[in-house]
């Protein structure tokens, strides 16, 4: 977790590699067959011309920069939006970053507004975003 | 799970899908951990619960053959900690429909709730559909 919550600190970043394998274990464990996902010949016919990624998948990564840096403060008490700008593909090195925008104060309870991306190894937006974590429950 | 009987054109603000139940047992917890590359830490990641009513809305959705739906934006907040082992209930419903040219929009709020009937997630989704 981070030692110190203070307005501009960055959250350490997470990488991952995202691969069919990987996709498929997702589908699995989600329930989630849409074949766009999981089909390369359906999903080659398509716009896309080959898999992609869960959108949620990209999420997960999100996530998990935000518990590693708040804990269970993240797990009960987190509040995500994300925009999914671009599709992650099999292949790819996702990396998601993020910073401490502001703290903010509301009725005496202490919110971290965090600004995260994550980048494909092109430097391409797949998801960006905002979290907001309520620190009050953070714990010591 | 899916209703079988919904089309495309019956999906208008109000419609309420059929509720899907998850068991979130140490199986399923492990096999979301190796897709994902995380680590555990006894509880249920929370957005592998979202994952699950994105699952369910997935599978809703009747489409026409070939096409495909686009996750497009995301919200959701996490409210309590979900142990392994949980039984969750997912409700989705229908928030808007919005024709943009070629494309529709449907904006699908969810939420999650514990066998204490206490809930545990709730957001809204964009995905995007041919019109």
């Amino acid at each position: 977790m981070l030692a110190e919550i203070q307005e501009g600190k960055t959250l350490n970043p997470v990488v991952k590699h995202v691969t069919q394998e990987k996709i498929n274990l997702y589908a699995e464990a989600s329930g989630d067959f849409n074949p766009i996902h999981v089909d390369e010949s359906f999903a080659a016919k398509t716009p896309f011309g080959g898999t992609i990624a869960h959108g949620m998948l990209s999420l997960a990564y999100v996530s998990e920069m935000m518990t590693l840096a708040f804990g269970r403060s993240w797990q009960a008490g987190g509040k995500l939006r994300a925009k999914f700008k671009d599709s992650a593909r099999p292949g790819d090195t996702l990396t998601v970053t993020g910073k401490i925008n502001c703290i903010e104060r509301k009725d005496d309870v202490s919110y971290a507004n965090c600004a995260y991306e994550c980048r494909n190894q092109k430097g391409e937006v797949i998801v960006l975003g905002e979290a907001l974590v309520r620190l009050s429950s953070i714990e010591k | 799970m899916p209703d079988e009987t919904i089309t495309y054109e019956g999906l208008v603000p109000g419609y309420k899908f059929p509720p899907a139940t998850y068991e979130l047992n140490a199986s399923f917890v492990s096999k979301y951990l190796e897709a994902v590359d995380g680590a555990g830490n006894g509880f249920v990641p929370p957005i592998a619960i979202t994952a699950c009513a994105i699952a369910t809305m997935t599978r809703s959705v009747p489409l026409p053959p070939g096409t495909i739906a686009i996750h497009a934006s995301q919200d959701v907040e996490f409210l309590k900690l979900v142990p392994v082992g949980a039984t969750i209930k997912c409700h989705i419903g229908v928030a808007q429909k919005i024709a943009r040219g070629k494309m529709s929009m449907l904006v699908l709020e969810l939420e999650v709730f514990d066998k204490a009937k206490e809930k545990v997630q709730s957001g809204k989704a964009t995905v995007a559909l041919p019109a």
